[in-house]
């Protein structure tokens, strides 16, 4: 417990210095609530284990966002807002893994601006090298695979050097903290 | 050699010597991307996690064909059709046929420096396929019709001017020059490129031999895009980009990110492996293998350690010679030291014969990279095959075969230069102005004189003042302390008599011959070597004393990597490089005695400058700024203390003057600002640089050798 808590600490830590938000929620309910206050036209919503087996879409809708649940292709172009998962994360570079083999949930986290990610802190690992294990078992699990880690916003320097948010991928990252979620980081 | 090649080069020189603008730029980001990675690497053993990315890299090597038959079948069993091309031409021809194939219109591309090393973009073009650049740099620089200059910041010599006016003929309208905009600009141009293209390409930083999968490292997004939205996603990596496992590959993200830009990570890492799922099916994945001179590199036994590169492009980011003028100087395709061996296997020789000889020496970028390759003694050795292949000039020719290997013909021209020079030394010991066409060589730095006598003559009239002696060493003067400063080895026996050292200066002593080797002329340099360490080992000395690091390079690594395959000589190589030492470190490591000099000094605020070949080369550089300090200077120290001052041997005599004149100008600048008197060091050449430049200035401030600082403070001893 008490290194979950280490773990958690310098995750946070790490994620703000790269200009992620992130957001401490008591449970999904508080998560869901953030949502609802922050999201303000259609809401990209695939489909995740974890998501599914807590009824995020049910909640979600509860708490009057409209959601984007199927033909991303078409919505996802117009899209502000996407929500996902978390497969876990990596404390010392404040980094998410997305197991986003599903084209879905790589459309959700590259085209919009705003990009929600719910991670049970349960999942934080200390670093990269931590992460091969499950990187390996999601690599033997799945015959094909396309797993994003995600520091921060999309970034970059190529002009003069000066550091500017928000060039191709989302402009924001959030990170709600969401306990009991799932303590499996071969699922998201 | 090739006037006209050559001439076109000067040309391009002149020109980036002529935007200051870019020079300013390129030091900034060279002063920020050294703090922002020392934060990176805060928490991290770097040198450890360079070892472990060097080993694992030749490992990668040596079982190459194995672990790209194990990359290939697992790559094609995860639905990925995989095709090895032998050549730029070959790669260009694959993927331009698929693009027709598919009837694409548009490619979009995220950054990859293997499509810009086999000019994809003129082969799609030519088959009817728009190209379009992505990443924010790669299209900047695509819009201006130019190449990268530098390979992770392909437009750092562009300015937010130069992108408004870019992006403005793009738009149709008038784009303000602020950066949050101008990328915003990019944002929604580039946007629709995504829905429309029917290919994506991109490379790739890592494939991964376990897996069959590939890594993206990148920022922007833009590579998740294109390899998200069209249908086909072609790969081009190179085959070096092979690594074994998992945890081999999560090493190199480690410290990729970290040394390249000074980030912890980058925004995105992607592993990607096999035909994923796009729009209801599969994606056709297509992983083009790049050869194009990499098997040759890799058979060469000196060269091959560039294999072991992981593009960071760290090498370029603290390089003086690259800040002063810019990768589309020091470049071709690839930029940097690295681009220099690249550049000779991926694009010919002939491309590379140029900034071959560009490079200062300074191994800066050896101490930076994350894969622990000698470039420097890499270039050295492509140096000698352009000499080889071109020859080395002339001049050159004559000064190193004729003349530098017969001794008493080398010192005999020197003494009588010392004769025939007076009309313009006009008695001094520099040199403050040249006439006529030599006139340039001292516009910017005063030259030293050749000495009246040189040290040889003087030191035997140097009584030795040792009853009973610790060590008797022979010292190896090199041809600046001997001809040039022969005070300064008066000084080294002054210093080490204090110490109870007895010194002796074995007459046959010849140059180090590492001018030679610097020019191509690696005979000679052999030559050199066998009649040093004959005369050096004669008088069976307890140590060989040098004052100047190069000599010490020379003594302590190059003799014996020159004969270590010739029986009569390697083991009297090693010997000699087992014994050879740099003074300070003589005197603070193998002596113990920095305690002698307790407090000795007048009070003076003296900065230190590192010797290239010091600091870098004999990893000496605490030593002498104990002594400076014990010896109660007090010692301040100023910015960039180990960059390079621009001398270089006959770099900044012949072969780049106009370059080592704007490094040695940085040197100034930060002397002058320590606030210093006095600027200590440990090497005659570097001397000569700083000295010459500090007298031309009319600077006050004195320029002297640690060894010399040392006999100053002896003399105050009661």
């Amino acid at each position: 417990m008490k290194k979950t808590t280490e773990l958690k600490k310098s995750f946070v830590a790490a994620a703000q210095v790269v200009g992620a938000e992130v957001i401490d929620c008591k449970n999904l309910q508080e998560a869901v609530a953030y949502l609802a206050e922050q999201v303000d036209g259609p809401l990209l919503c695939p489909s995740f284990a974890s998501g599914e087996r807590a009824g995020l879409a049910e909640k979600l809708v509860a708490a009057g966002v409209t959601l984007v649940a199927e033909d991303f292709r078409q919505q996802a172009p117009h899209a502000k807002w996407g929500v996902t998962g978390v497969n876990f994360a990596m404390a010392d570079t404040g980094s998410l893994a997305l197991e986003s083999t599903a084209e879905d949930i790589r459309l959700a986290t590259t085209l919009p601006e705003i990009h929600f990610a719910l991670l049970d802190p349960e999942k934080i690992l200390a670093d990269s090298l931590d992460a091969v294990e499950p990187m390996r078992q999601l690599h033997q699990r799945d015959p094909r695979n396309y797993i994003a880690y995600i520091t921060g916003p999309s970034r970059t320097a190529d002009i003069e050097r000066v550091l500017t948010i928000g060039v191709h991928g989302p402009k924001q990252l959030h990170i709600l903290l969401v306990p009991k979620l799932s303590s499996d980081p071969l699922e998201m | 050699m090739n006037k006209q090649r050559n001439k076109d080069y000067r040309q391009r020189i002149d020109q980036a010597l002529a935007t200051p603008k870019l020079q300013d730029a390129l030091h900034k980001f060279g002063d920020a991307y050294l703090v922002s990675r020392g934060n990176a690497f805060a928490n991290y053993d770097f040198e450890a996690m360079r070892s472990e990315i060097s080993a694992m890299k030749t490992d990668v090597r040596e079982n190459h064909a194995a672990l790209l038959q194990q990359f290939i079948s697992n790559a094609e069993a995860a639905g990925a059709t995989v095709y090895l091309a032998k050549t730029a031409e070959d790669a260009n021809n694959y993927i331009a046929e698929l693009a027709k194939q598919k009837g694409a219109k548009l490619a979009v591309k995220s950054k990859s420096m293997a499509s810009e090393e086999t000019h994809l973009n003129v082969a799609l073009e030519k088959a009817g396929t728009r190209a379009l650049e992505t990443d924010l740099g790669e299209w900047i620089i695509q819009l201006a019709g130019q190449r990268p200059s530098h390979m992770v910041m392909p437009a750092i010599h562009m300015f937010k001017e130069d992108v408004a006016e870019l992006f403005s003929k793009q738009t149709g309208q008038q784009e303000k020059a602020e950066i949050k905009h101008l990328v915003e600009v990019a944002r929604q141009q580039l946007r629709q490129g995504y829905l429309d293209a029917e290919i994506g390409i991109t490379g790739a930083n890592i494939a991964v031999a376990e897996t069959g999968g590939i890594a993206l490292v990148t920022n922007e997004g833009n590579a998740r895009l294109a390899s998200t939205l069209p249908k086909v996603h072609v790969v081009l990596v190179g085959i070096e980009k092979l690594v074994p496992t998992l945890e081999d590959a999560t090493k190199v993200i480690r410290i990729l990110p970290k040394n390249a830009t000074g980030q912890p990570l980058t925004s995105y890492v992607t592993w990607i492996r096999g035909a994923v799922p796009c729009a209801g099916e599969e994606k056709e994945l297509h992983i083009v293998l790049l050869d194009n001179g990499r098997s040759t590199l890799a058979e060469s036994p000196h060269c091959q350690d560039a294999l072991n590169c992981i593009r960071c492009g760290a090498c370029a980011n603290v390089c003086p010679v690259y800040q002063t003028v810019g990768g589309h100087v020091f470049g071709h395709i690839y930029i940097g030291a690295i681009g220099i061996i690249l550049t000779a296997f991926y694009h010919g020789l002939e491309n590379a014969a140029e900034i071959v000889r560009a490079c200062i020496g300074c191994r800066s970028c050896v101490a930076i990279c994350p894969s622990k390759i000698d470039l420097e003694e890499i270039i050295l050795s492509l140096r000698e095959t352009i000499g080889e292949e071109e020859g080395i000039g002339t001049g050159k020719d004559i000064v190193f075969r004729k003349v530098m290997r017969n001794r008493k013909l080398f010192h005999g021209l020197l003494r009588a230069a010392s004769v025939m020079q007076k009309p313009v030394t006009r008695g001094e010991r520099s040199i403050r102005h040249l006439p006529l066409f030599f006139s340039s060589l001292t516009e910017w730095r005063t030259l030293p004189a050749v000495a009246d006598k040189p040290l040889r003559d003087l030191i035997l009239q140097q009584p030795q003042k040792v009853a009973k002696p610790r060590y008797r060493v022979a010292f190896f003067g090199g041809c600046a302390n001997d001809f040039l400063y022969p005070e300064l080895g008066l000084d080294l026996v002054t210093v080490m008599n204090a110490l109870d050292v007895e010194v002796y200066y074995p007459l046959e002593q010849n140059c180090c011959g590492v001018p030679a080797l610097y020019s191509g002329d690696k005979e000679t340099a052999i030559e050199l070597a066998k009649q040093n360490i004959d005369a050096m080992l004669e008088g069976n000395p307890d140590f060989v004393l040098t004052t100047c690091p190069t000599c010490t390079m020379a003594l302590q690594r190059d003799f014996v990597e020159h004969l270590k395959d010739n029986p009569a000589w390697a083991a009297k190589a090693e010997a000699l490089a087992e014994i050879t030492v740099d003074a300070a470190g003589f005197i603070v490591n193998q002596l113990g005695a920095a305690e002698l000099f307790k407090e000795l000094a007048t009070a003076e605020k003296v900065t230190y400058h590192d010797s290239c070949h010091l600091k870098r080369g004999a990893g000496v550089w605490k030593e002498p700024r104990q002594l400076i300090e014990t010896s109660g200077f007090e010692l301040v120290e100023m910015d960039h203390a180990d960059r390079c001052c621009g001398f270089g041997g006959s770099y900044s005599l012949t072969s780049h003057p106009d370059i080592a004149k704007m490094i040695l100008k940085d040197k100034l600048n930060d002397i002058a600002e320590s606030g210093a008197s006095c600027v200590a060091m440990d090497c005659p050449g570097c001397m000569m640089q700083i000295r010459g430049g500090l007298e031309k200035q009319g600077s006050g401030v004195r320029a002297q050798h640690t060894i010399e600082l040392l006999a100053e403070a002896l003399k105050n001893q009661t």
